[in-house]
């Protein structure tokens, strides 16, 4: 779904708000002020995001604070949220040790 | 559809074209990068293992890493706005036995001849400069002026940096083909209809460069395979140096963050498949873990909360072609760097930003030439 | 337990396991939808294992100790629990393979799975696979949200109801939807203080019946309110909030402070599909569906062909479809599979078709969220008390068809929504009350028939919406006898005072009987006598100090 999306277009400046020192994504402990001015650096989507502040890099995996992320970055670009593209899910779903995602038990009982 | 004049457009939005465009707008050069996915850097430019290294590398392509490693990537966190997170701690590659050493000593040897400081150093050594690496590792080749960095950050910095200068960012755009007019390559035809035009184009898209070439009649000859990594929860800080090891089977360093990234393979990459996301294959990030604790038996506990593949876009030869395509004035190709392109990255768009604006480079660039590529016999 | 062979660590002789590799069917989630799913497709002959994270199967439906609605094909009026141990056994009895401690770790091509059971990992394929993974918490962001003691409802419901753990002793409930309305009054039967229920929209999102047993034992409602901050250093202490306009927009001077130690977050829910979109699922993100969703045809197929969705994770609704929807998804599988034919498969799915569409209906359903509703389907004025403030007003109860008014002891039925249930008309062995065929009529009592006094009418109504009045009992008392599901229950003789709808007090009242039955299901029978002049304004007890 990839639609043409011009990144100089005007989305206005970046105006600090009260609220901005609020942290949103709390394992990587990114403020809702970090979120906002990385739009206005450039960074128009979830996935660039994420890769530019570690939100949704965390522990959780963004499961605690995606939608909050998303509403912040949606309203910064004056879109609806459900017109910004979502996050990628990749494997493990929940964190593994090394030990055991190395341990793929095929023949041995345990 | 747009119909659109720029004095320079740049084809992929990855770090090569985002390095480009940086340098470019730095000197006041209007140009216009256009990216097919819907994000910047989504390729190679996010997925790497964040390398940033001259060892192991062929002499083809050394002199532009060193200059890199010499006169931008000090400095680049800085020049770009962001933390770049590079590290000059050294790297690391770790042998076990006879045949290990065999392996390293040749990589030693060839570094030496073009006059970069690589040196083997046994295991006491090595556990001297990481204490926490296994018993079991017995030698290691050394370079000290190697190192890694964060290329998730470094790319959107360059891109972000370039914006900010005036480079214009279009993603979403997909470049279907090239047209000369009046002998000259000046056009950029898009999926949407839209024609782009300018004076100099330049092709970095990575393994759809060799299509979008074709259209004007030039071959890189490529294939790509799918390569994974694997990111673990932040641990306590362990390390700096960049690792790897004799046999590959796994690369990788601890971020600032204190997660560790490592890369590895099961042995299939040539043959993996994918459904578009990239998508790892099921056999791999097992095959990467017990890689890593062949030689980080402490890093059994770590927890991994992410893995992900990327394509490597690989040339012929092992190194990339750079560089004009005389034969079709306005064309400048940057592409192919079979999977160790981040590292030189800076080098390449300073170099090629050079090359657009005054039409030479720096530093020799003529053995990646396009047209190097013969048959055997 | 015949279905539970496997738990986690189990030895497992060689032979079995190399035929385990490759199912027919692999559900990941033992939830209400996944067991579901299991059950149809084992009694239909296909090869089936159920892989959850869990240390216990269910999913959500162990965690609801109240009564269902619906009718009885939805299971109405049995608590979530019991439904729960009843999919249970109808599981074992199908012969389905529930491997728990199992979290699947990825969804990779081919429909092959890794399953994550102790210190391996293990590989599995599926020539068909139903995700069936459910649903999680969302957040809201406040001043001090990340303080501990901030939690969400369901993490709260976790803890009291699966591990008889207190979350905290003075809660605050954040979210006005159903389950912050339930979750609110098993705080206090968990024995919790809840000080306040806050919303910032105009309207209770839930069912009028679960703000109504919310409201009347004294719990305030502050609709178009929200948190302007939580207080504490290292653990909430207090919280203050504020009334907001149109624009949720906190109003200067409407600021109102409690001291508390937990704040529960009820906002809403998002389905868990990392899994189907890590497989490569063509998603939406469809704000009906509450969040990001699997695209998924009428069978529950998603764009990859035997990779199907069920519950939750495919649309938050509630358990009940979800346990339609999972039955109905086992039976596509089985005919994907070839085990049935398409006609049968058409043939067993029209009556869950059937069924999940009476549940779809009413004030609640789906198809109405959004809209304005202002009458019901009767014609009647919907309460604006209880879409406001939780709590139906004296002035406006009598308009109900439930509410009539006779000599002795009758039934007053409370519910004021159209919602599809009806175990109240089932109870009534005397046929005083009427629900009808279209079950989300509001159900109507007939003055004409004698009650029998007999309570089945109280303890059957999920909503404990149902009260038996006596307006005069000639001695200047009535007596009105409600649901109570608090403990410790009050002895007879004991002296309080009655609280009114709105949870004040409004008179005097002892405890004249109490009643308990097996047939009740762990619902007392509270007969309260009251001056005659409160019978219809009193409706619960609350015990002198």
């Amino acid at each position: 779904m990839n639609t043409l999306s011009d990144r100089s277009r005007d989305i206005g400046e970046f105006v600090s708000q009260p609220g901005d020192e609020m942290i949103i994504c709390r394992c990587e402990e990114i403020t809702k002020g970090e979120i906002r001015r990385a739009v206005h650096e450039g960074m128009f989507t979830m996935t660039e995001i994420r890769r530019y502040l570690r939100a949704g890099m965390g522990l959780c995996q963004g499961q605690t604070c995606s939608k909050l992320v998303k509403g912040i970055v949606a309203r910064e670009l004056k879109v609806s949220p459900a017109d910004l593209e979502p996050a990628t899910s990749r494997v493990p779903m929940r964190p593994i040790e090394m030990k055991v995602f190395a341990n793929e038990n095929e023949d041995e009982d345990e | 559809m747009i119909s659109y004049k720029a004095d320079v457009i740049i084809i992929g939005g990855g770090i090569i074209g985002c390095a480009t465009a940086y340098y470019l707008a730095k000197n006041n050069i209007s140009v216009t990068v256009l990216e097919a996915s819907d994000y910047i850097g989504n390729g190679g430019s996010s997925r790497n293992g964040g390398g940033v290294r001259q060892s192991g590398r062929d002499p083809r392509e050394l002199p532009l890493v060193m200059y890199g490693i010499r006169n931008l990537w000090p400095h680049l966190s800085e020049e770009i706005g962001v933390d770049t997170e590079y590290h000059q701690d050294g790297n690391l590659r770790l042998g076990k036995n006879v045949h290990h050493r065999e392996i390293l000593q040749g990589l030693t040897d060839r570094a030496n001849k073009v006059g970069l400081d690589v040196r083997m150093i046994d295991g006491d050594e090595v556990r001297k400069i990481i204490p926490y690496l296994s018993d079991e590792v017995t030698v290691a080749s050394w370079c000290p002026t190697d190192g890694h960095a964060n290329p998730l950050t470094t790319t959107l910095g360059y891109y972000k940096t370039a914006r900010k200068l005036g480079a214009r960012f279009y993603t979403g755009v997909k470049v279907m083909e090239l047209r000369k007019v009046k002998g000259e390559l000046r056009r950029v035809l898009t999926d949407d209809g839209s024609v782009f035009e300018a004076d100099q184009i330049m092709v970095a898209a990575g393994y759809e460069s060799r299509k979008l070439l074709g259209s004007v009649g030039i071959d890189v000859p490529m294939t790509r395979s799918l390569l994974e990594a694997l990111v673990t929860e932040a641990e306590p800080h362990l390390f700096d140096q960049m690792l790897g090891t004799a046999d590959a089977d796994f690369y990788g360093h601890q971020t600032k963050h204190g997660s560790f990234v490592f890369g590895g393979s099961s042995g299939f990459e040539g043959f993996n498949k994918d459904n578009c996301t990239p998508m790892t294959s099921s056999i791999t990030a097992p095959a990467i873990c017990r890689g890593i604790m062949k030689y980080f038996p402490d890093l059994a506990d770590a927890k991994i909360v992410r893995t992900w593949a990327g394509w490597s876009d690989k040339s012929a030869d092992g190194v990339p072609v750079l560089g004009r395509v005389e034969e079709v004035p306005g064309l400048i190709v940057a592409c192919a760097f079979t999977g160790h392109g981040f590292g030189i990255a800076p080098a390449i768009g300073d170099q090629m930003a050079k090359l657009i604006m005054s039409g030479t480079t720096d530093i020799d660039i003529s053995a990646l030439h396009y047209d190097r590529f013969k048959a055997k016999i | 337990m015949y279905y539970l062979r496997y738990m986690a660590g189990a030895k497992v002789p060689l032979s079995e396991r190399n035929d385990m590799k490759r199912y027919d069917l692999i559900v990941v989630g033992a939830g209400p939808s996944g067991l579901s799913a299991a059950i149809e497709a084992s009694k239909r002959g296909v090869k089936t294992i159920v892989f959850d994270e869990n240390a216990r199967p269910g999913g959500q439906l162990f965690k609801q100790i109240h009564k269902f609605f619906g009718s009885k094909e939805h299971k109405a009026k049995i608590r979530g629990f019991v439904i729960g141990q009843q999919l249970l056994d109808e599981a074992g009895k199908a012969g389905v393979e529930v491997v728990l401690n199992a979290t699947v770790i990825g969804l990779y091509q081919d429909k092959e799975i890794v399953v994550k059971t102790g210190d391996t990992v293990h590989h599995y394929k599926g020539d068909s696979i139903i995700i069936a993974t459910g649903a999680s918490e969302n957040m809201v962001t406040f001043d001090g949200w990340t303080l501990p003691g901030v939690i969400g409802a369901g993490a709260a419901q976790t803890l009291m109801n699966l591990h008889g753990i207190k979350p905290g002793k003075r809660v605050l409930m954040l979210g006005s939807g159903n389950v912050g309305l339930v979750v609110s009054f098993q705080l206090m039967q968990a024995g919790c203080e809840v000080a306040a229920l806050v919303d910032a929209a105009p309207e209770i999102g839930g069912y009028g019946v679960h703000a109504a047993k919310v409201a009347r034992t004294g719990v305030p409602f502050y609709l178009s309110h929200t948190i302007v901050k939580a207080e504490g250093t290292d653990h909430v202490t207090g919280v203050t909030i504020a009334a907001v306009d149109d624009h949720f927009r906190f109003i200067p001077g409407t600021e109102k402070h409690f001291d508390v130690d937990t704040i529960c977050v009820a906002v809403g829910l998002s389905p868990m599909s990392q899994l189907l979109k890590m497989a490569g699922c063509r998603m939406s993100d469809d704000p009906k569906r509450s969040g990001q969703v699997p695209i998924i045809d009428g069978h529950g197929e998603t764009s990859i062909p035997g990779l199907f969705a069920a519950g939750d994770v495919s649309g938050i609704e509630e358990a009940s479809s979800a346990m339609i929807e999972g039955r109905q998804a086992g039976i596509y599988a089985a005919e994907f599979l070839g085990f049935i034919s398409k006609t049968e498969m058409d043939n067993g799915e029209e009556k869950l078709d059937a069924a999940l569409d009476g549940l779809r209906q009413g004030m609640f359903a789906p198809k109405n969220r959004g809209k304005n509703i202002e009458k019901t389907e009767e014609g009647i004025d919907i309460s604006r008390n209880l879409l406001c403030r939780g709590f139906i007003g004296d002035d406006e109860i009598e308009r109900f068809p439930g509410v009539t008014h006779k000599a002795g002891v009758h039934p007053v039925i409370e519910c004021t929504q159209n919602i599809p249930c009806n175990p109240c008309q089932d109870a009534c062995a005397m046929h005083c009350i009427m629900v009808g065929k279209v079950i989300t009529a509001l159900p109507a009592v007939d003055p004409s028939l004698k009650c029998a006094d007999c309570g089945m009418c109280v303890a059957s109504c999920s909503g404990q919406a149902i009260f038996l009045v006596n307006e005069d009992c000639g001695d200047g008392t009535a007596t009105v006898t409600l649901p109570y599901e608090f403990l410790p229950v009050p002895d007879e003789g004991t002296r309080g005072r009655a609280l009114g709808r709105n949870g004040q007090e409004v008179c005097d009242a002892e405890v004249v009987k109490i009643r308990t039955s097996p047939a009740y299901d762990h619902t007392t029978l509270l007969t309260m006598s009251v001056p005659k002049e409160f019978a219809m304004k009193a409706r619960f007890f609350k015990a002198n100090a």
